[in-house]
């Protein structure tokens, strides 16, 4: 019997179910959650997944990110994670600033192609650590990336799903907008819409908690996903896993 | 387009398709921490940046290297990508240089020194300290290491 995951585990085996076997997948800076995701789906039901975990000493390529921005350019990239500050109903995130933007109360590094990225990968997984309404708003307070902007006549792909530590969401298009697909163990929908700052659509729906997480499933993460995952994160895996 | 009223639009004359167009972003000056080098310049950076852009887009270029070597040991290894000596203006020999971040395959994050510069952020007069006490202070490259020693390095 294994120890009860850790929400950040969770998170993991959650994400990994979304990747689709021989997608293109690829993650960026202070992302480990989506590249353990990405390991666990690649020795579980994605053999043929191709996957480039930024900071992967395995991964040998020549020009940094800019090298995964080219990708998605070309339209070759078909699942990237991004995350923000503050994520919107319609799918917008924010990763420059909370406030005015002339006045803020806080200023960020920025967008650094979350946006392009946004519009030419094929899909999008967004992920946070925290759930708060203060992190799921009913309006950004700065656009670095959108899910839908009628403005422009052309994009390759969009969000798909929003994955935090209490729930799993997703994107749908013909509505435009983010609803409760699951809940993750340990809440309920009614505590999720709670910590949301828009609404989940949860109304007269039954939100299932996501399929149980098993043995299985941990002793892969415990075991293989962490191994490869420490040689780009380490910090990372000594806090949920320790030394 | 509002807040970078700078902006310009343009008519791509192939596609005929609109596009914003971005002006290039020239530094001053460029630093680049390199894995190694030689004095002409040649370096082996880290192939997870995109130095070879930067010190393209800089007026100047100054690369800092952990070894420095000659040119026939300018090679990239398994970690490494070649960046051409004629970008390059300067080179500085600085073995753990990068500190208090990583250089890869070498050392890593000294976490506990990135807390104290946090820290020490925080204000104009502890900043100064910290300026003081580890670079203004110390004699040489050498006399920092010695100080952050104490501290010790991951």
């Amino acid at each position: 019997m294994n120890d009860a995951p850790h929400p950040f585990e969770t998170m993991m085996v959650v994400i990994s179910r979304l990747v689709k076997n021989g997608e293109v997948a690829a993650t960026g800076t202070l992302s480990p959650i989506p590249a353990g995701a990405l390991y666990m789906a690649q020795l579980t039901h994605a053999p043929d997944l191709e996957m480039m975990v930024y900071g992967d000493p395995d991964i040998r390529i020549t020009d940094g990110l800019h090298e995964f921005f080219g990708l998605a350019q070309r339209g070759l990239l078909d699942l990237f994670f991004l995350s923000g500050i503050q994520i919107d109903q319609r799918g917008n995130i924010n990763l420059s600033v909370i406030g005015d933007y002339a006045k803020p109360k806080l200023r960020l590094p920025g967008g650094a192609g979350s946006n392009m990225i946004s519009m030419m990968a094929r899909r999008i997984i967004l992920f946070t650590i925290n759930h708060t309404a203060k992190l799921f708003v009913p309006k950004v307070d700065f656009i670095n990336a959108s899910s839908v902007d009628h403005s422009i006549s052309w994009r390759r792909g969009t969000l798909s799903h929003v994955v935090t530590p209490m729930a799993l969401m997703r994107y749908e298009t013909d509505k435009e907008k983010i609803v409760l697909e699951a809940s993750l163990p340990g809440t309920s929908a009614q505590k999720i819409q709670e910590h949301t700052g828009f609404d989940l659509g949860i109304e007269g729906r039954e939100i299932p908690e996501i399929e149980h997480i098993t043995d299985d499933e941990l002793e892969i993460l415990r075991g293989a996903v962490k191994q490869k995952l420490r040689r780009a994160y380490p910090l990372f895996c000594d806090m949920i896993w320790g030394k | 387009m509002k807040i970078r009223p700078d902006l310009k639009v343009m008519i791509d004359p192939y596609s005929g398709e609109e596009y914003v167009i971005v002006p290039p972003i020239v530094p001053d000056v460029a630093i680049i921490h390199a894995f190694r080098g030689d004095r002409f310049g040649n370096i082996i950076t880290d192939s997870f940046r995109n130095d070879r852009l930067l010190a393209m887009a800089a007026t100047k270029s100054i690369a800092v290297v952990e070894d420095l070597v000659d040119f026939d040991d300018v090679l990239p290894g398994r970690y490494g990508v070649f960046v051409s000596g004629v970008h390059i203006d300067a080179v500085v020999h600085a073995p753990r240089g990068a500190h208090p971040t990583a250089c890869r395959d070498r050392y890593g994050i000294d976490t506990g020194h990135l807390m104290t510069y946090l820290e020490a952020a925080k204000s104009d007069d502890s900043f100064r300290e910290y300026l003081e006490r580890y670079i203004i202070g110390p004699d040489d490259h050498d006399a920092y290491l010695n100080l952050i020693d104490k501290g010790g390095i991951r």
